[in-house]
Order: structure tokens, then C-alpha cells, then sequence
């Protein structure tokens, strides 16, 4: 018991100092993966940088709002300055308002893109097994197609997609955004970053509830013990 | 006391008396296991998701097409919204991992056998219950496997013809459409109640049937502080999905909106409904999917019957390996469910299935005949 308890501690310790760190390019690695894992919050900046240049053209995010955009880190006069360089139908987004939806229904994309509806990013994480991953290895995924292969009409080659074969044009390209924290905007990078976006945009409340969490759990462990001596004193002799 | 001396509204209403003859003097049972907490448990369980429910009710949206929004507005837009629906869904899989506990206990042990065969009973109405409340949350969702399994429910319910058509429609309230989700709103709140009745009953009727103990103890503190820990157990599992995977058992599928156009490659339920689920994929068709999932159920409303053995006779080390068997039976066909149809699934879920009625149908019988006081 006397050992139990500090030993609770420093782990809990040790696990909160671990979340503080940085995602990483070499090896693919993001911090809101680990149990205890919080997200890098100049990853989710930069994935956000990528998702608006790139991504937001064809792809809509229903579920998010400019006002969402303060839990990247950025203060709510930024979300509102980005909001206002959006334009609506109605005019200037605002902070209330949702991303912006590139279509105005799902039939206008099909025709678009020859029946291949752009799906929606808000959850996509989390609708893949190992969405993050997922993402990363499909946006990097993109290679020249075997000689034994034969694509389909306006489809691409893609090592991560099911059947290999995707409608999505390669998206990323080095450079294609800077960013302003001075990173170098490579393929892996960029798509590296826009996966721990999209990782945020589909569990927004991950910091919250492992924060939350761990404090819930190590409190509950305490009082499994406290509880746990209560009844073995209160039972003595029965 | 005289009735002159009695509180106002003890007099009235004799809440305290109740409390006392059917709660605080019993004759507790000295040894008695932690697991004997679970009906304790359940109880709390259904009545903290009356709780949960109510509050998400309060912004969920039964609108096809509008109610996947609105949970995704609970979790990003409610204060605490996120926190809430977590409790939900987890105290979800509490319950049902606390009732499949309690019902293999009740089958590990005999306490099905008679005279508990109507405890029995009440405990697998209990089931069937929450297995119709359970989907029903499901189908709210409105993601795309709940969408997809809704609408394969309804067009094969308004396929039936006579009374399992009737009951289809009596239920869904004919194909889904804009009325489907606030009519299964309804019934999903509404059935939690009559869950609770049964609790009640089945509280009764265990008590009905319980023997007098030889070495008792007090409700407080000695049941109070057992009680205490088998709730902090249950809280700590319970936090520690909340928090670190409160999408334990569900299909990564059903966490897009659904698309009315795209048919999801596996529709498959969350963990808890794919018992039900596989026994009801065992056969071919509508009719056979309704016939096989009442055989199911059938064959353990008959337990108690089944059961060959002389009254009062202990379950023997023989029937409780098979009944361990058959606990990994029932899972192994849950996990074939999950994975999706294909030609090896099919024939695992005969063989599983196979094993299930082997076990009740032939080996109950005969292992348990041999059990003598």
C-alpha cells in the first residue's frame, strides 16, 4: 500500500510529461496515440493550414465550426480573421458558422468528379480502423501501378486504399503550403500534419477526456483500496 | 409504536415499514460472493442511463438525416456534451456485460434449477429487453450501419404477412421514414421503464424462494461495505472506458452519417446485440433469421426443464465445463458476426450454432441426470 501509491504518482507523472511532446515525421508517430496522449497542437496548426488549402476544395467538414478553431491553439481574433476570409453564400463566414461546404449537394460532387462523392472529413478518423495511420499511409500511399494492373477510368494507383485503386487525385505535393512555424512543407509532412487534424476533428475531446481521466481512474483506484479495507475490517470476525 | 405516536406520514404511507420488512431486516447470508452485487449493480446501471438519456434526449434531434447532427452537436457544441454521451454508450456496455455475467453465473451455478426457474425467466426477460432497448439506441444513432440495419429491419418486417408482419408493423410503424426515428425514441425510453418493473419483480421472486441462512449479517454496515467495493470495481472499469475507449465494440462504420446512397461494406451492431445478432444470421431469409433467434431464446426460457436433475442436486464438474464451453461458444459466434458474411463465417456459424443447441438440447439433459443431492 505505502509503495503502491507513490509508485501511482510517479507513473502518472511520467505519463503527463510524455503527452507534452511533439508529433514526429521519423518514424510516423502522433502523441494523441498513446493512452494517455495529447495532441501537438503546432501539428494540428499546420494539419489545419493543409486541410483548408488543400483538402477543403473538394472535401466538406460538416461537423466543424471557425469557432472550433481556438482549441488549435489559435486566439479567437485568428479563428475570426480566418473565418472572415472565407466566403460564404451569404457573405463573410463567422465564427458560428460551419466549414464551408465546397458543394452545394452530394449530386453536384458526383457530377463533378464522375460519381465518386468526396466524403465528408469531420469523423473519418474515426470511421477507419487506425484512422490516423490510415490517413497518413493513404496520402503517401500513391505509386506508380504495376505493370499487372490495369486502373480504372480516372482512377489512381494507391498502396493504402482498399483494392488499390482510388478516384481521389494525388493531393499533396512538397510545398504546396508554408507554413509559418518555418517546417519544411515535404509530402510526408504535410500529410503527416492534415492526419493529426483530422484525428482532432473526430475526437475534439481527447486532451479533455484523457486529462480527465486519468485523474478519474487513479482516484477510483483509491478508493477500490480504501473500499477494499473497509469491508475487510467491518467483516473481521463475522 | 401505537398509531397515535407514529410520524404523520408513516401512518399515511408506511415507506419506512416497507424499507424495513423488504429491505433492511432480511436475513442476509454471511458468505455471500462479490458477483451477488450484480443485480445491485444493474439496477443502478439502468437507472443512471435513465439519467444519461434524459439529459442527451434534452438535444438529440429524432430526425432521419438530422439525428447524427445533433450528436455530433451534443459532443462538440453541449458542455460536457461529450462527457455525457460517453457515459451513455459505456454504461451501455456495462449493463449488458454485467447482465451476460449474471446470466452465465445463474446457469454456472444452477440457480435456474427449481424452484428458480420463474427468477430465471425474469432474468432472460430482462435480456430480451435491454437486447430491444439496446437496439433500439443503436438505430438513434442514424449513423450508416444504424441506417442500413434499420432500413433492412423495416423492409423485411414489411415483407412478413400474418402475425410477425403484424408485430413488425405495430413496432416500426410500417418502412422507415420521417416518422421511424421519433416513434423509436419513444420505445426506447418508454421499455427502460418497464425494465425496471422487471427488476422489481424479479427482486420479489428471488426473495420468494431464498432459504433462511444459517449465519446472517447486518444491511449496514456489513452489506453496505460490500456493496461499497463491488461499486468502486464497477466505477473503475466503467471510468476507465469512458475515458480511454468509449468506442469499445463498435463498428468504426457507424461514425460517419449515413448515406442513403452507400451501403456500408460490414452492418454489423455493437458487441452487446451480436450474440442476438449471429443467432438471427444463422438460418437463411427473414423468416428463418426470426425462427432461429427464438429458438435461441426458447431453448433457455427451457433450462429449468431440460435439466434432469434430482432436487436439490449441486451442478457437477462435468456441467460446468460444458457450461464454460459454452460461454466460448456464444463468443466465438459473436466475434464470427463481427467479422462479416463470407463462405468460412457461414459454416462457422452452423458449427457454433450447432454447439449452443447441442449443449441445451442433448448434453444438459444428459450430464444433469446423473446429479444426485
Amino acid at each position: 500500500m505505502r509503495r503502491l501509491i507513490p509508485a501511482l504518482l510517479i507513473s502518472a507523472i511520467a505519463f503527463t510529461h510524455n503527452a507534452r511532446a511533439e508529433d514526429t515525421l521519423n518514424p510516423p508517430h502522433w502523441q494523441s496515440q498513446g493512452t494517455f496522449g495529447s495532441y501537438d497542437k503546432a501539428a494540428l496548426q499546420r494539419g489545419f493550414l493543409v486541410y483548408q488549402t488543400v483538402c477543403a476544395a473538394c472535401h466538406s467538414a460538416n461537423a466543424l465550426h471557425y469557432r472550433d478553431l481556438t482549441a488549435l491553439g489559435l486566439t479567437t481574433a485568428q479563428a475570426a480573421d480566418i473565418a472572415s476570409s472565407v466566403k460564404l453564400a451569404t457573405g463573410p463566414a463567422t465564427l458560428d458558422d460551419a466549414f464551408k461546404n465546397p458543394f452545394p449537394d452530394p449530386q453536384t460532387a458526383a457530377t463533378a468528379f464522375a460519381g465518386a462523392i468526396p466524403p465528408d472529413l469531420s469523423t473519418i478518423a474515426s470511421a477507419r480502423p487506425k484512422g490516423t495511420e490510415y490517413i497518413y499511409n493513404l496520402l503517401t500511399g500513391y505509386a506508380t501501378a504495376p505493370d499487372s494492373m490495369t486502373l480504372m477510368a480516372s482512377h489512381y494507383y494507391n498502396t493504402a486504399y482498399p483494392g488499390e485503386q482510388i478516384a481521389m487525385p494525388p493531393p499533396l505535393k512538397d510545398d504546396a503550403v508554408s507554413y509559418a512555424d518555418g517546417t519544411k512543407a515535404t509530402v510526408a509532412q504535410e500529410a503527416s500534419d492534415v492526419a493529426a487534424f483530422l484525428t482532432w476533428s473526430a475526437d475534439p475531446n481527447l486532451d479533455a477526456r484523457h486529462a480527465i481521466g486519468l485523474r478519474a481512474v487513479l482516484f477510483l483506484i483509491f478508493l477500490t483500496i480504501l473500499a477494499i479495507a473497509t469491508k475487510r475490517k467491518i467483516w473481521r470476525g463475522v | 409504536m401505537t398509531e397515535q405516536t407514529k410520524p404523520w406520514l408513516e401512518s399515511r404511507l408506511p415507506i419506512g415499514q416497507a424499507f424495513r420488512t423488504h429491505i433492511r431486516d432480511l436475513p442476509l447470508a454471511h458468505d455471500r460472493p462479490y458477483l451477488a452485487a450484480l443485480g445491485t449493480l444493474i439496477t443502478a446501471t439502468v437507472i443512471f442511463l435513465l439519467l444519461s438519456g434524459f439529459v442527451l434526449s434534452l438535444y438529440y434531434v429524432a430526425v432521419e438525416g438530422e439525428a447524427f447532427a445533433s450528436i455530433q452537436f451534443i459532443t462538440r457544441g453541449v458542455n460536457d456534451g461529450w462527457l455525457i454521451r460517453s457515459f451513455h454508450a459505456c454504461g451501455t456496455t456495462m449493463l449488458f456485460g454485467a447482465t451476460y455475467l449474471a446470466i452465465f453465473r445463474a446457469l454456472l451455478t444452477g440457480a435456474y434449477r427449481l424452484p428458480g426457474e420463474l427468477v430465471w425467466i425474469l432474468k432472460l426477460v430482462f435480456l430480451l429487453l435491454i437486447l430491444l432497448i439496446g437496439y433500439l439506441g443503436y438505430a438513434l444513432i442514424d449513423g450508416a450501419t444504424s441506417y442500413w440495419s434499420l432500413h433492412q429491419a423495416t423492409t423485411a418486417g414489411g415483407m412478413l404477412s400474418g402475425f410477425p408482419g403484424a408485430i413488425s408493423n405495430w413496432f416500426f410503424g410500417g418502412p422507415a421514414g420521417p416518422g421511424t426515428l421519433p416513434r423509436l425514441a419513444v420505445l426506447h425510453g418508454l421499455l427502460t421503464f418497464i425494465c425496471l418493473g422487471v427488476l422489481v419483480l424479479h427482486y420479489f421472486a428471488k426473495r420468494a424462494i431464498a432459504t433462511i441462512p444459517a449465519k446472517t449479517v447486518n444491511l449496514h454496515p456489513h452489506y453496505t461495505s460490500h456493496h461499497f467495493v463491488a461499486f468502486a470495481v464497477f466505477g473503475l472499469i466503467f471510468a476507465v472506458l469512458v475515458f480511454f475507449a468509449p468506442h469499445l465494440g463498435e463498428n468504426p462504420l457507424n461514425a460517419v452519417a449515413a448515406n442513403p446512397l452507400v451501403v456500408p461494406a460490414v452492418v454489423t451492431p455493437p458487441w452487446y446485440l451480436l450474440p442476438a445478432g449471429a443467432f438471427a444470421g444463422a438460418l437463411p431469409g427473414t423468416m428463418g433469421g426470426i425462427i432461429a433467434f427464438i429458438a435461441a431464446f426458447a431453448v433457455l426460457f427451457a433450462v429449468p426443464w431440460l435439466d434432469r436433475s434430482k432436487p436439490g442436486a449441486l451442478p457437477s464438474g462435468t456441467y460446468k465445463t460444458l457450461t464454460f464451453i459454452l460461454g466460448l461458444d456464444v463468443i466465438a459466434l459473436s466475434l464470427t458476426a463481427a467479422a462479416g458474411p463470407s463462405a468460412i463465417s457461414a459454416i462457422l456459424t452452423i458449427i457454433f450454432t450447432g454447439w449452443y443447441f447441442l449443449h441445451f438440447l442433448v448434453l444438459t439433459p444428459l450430464v444433469t441426470a446423473g446429479e444426485t443431492k
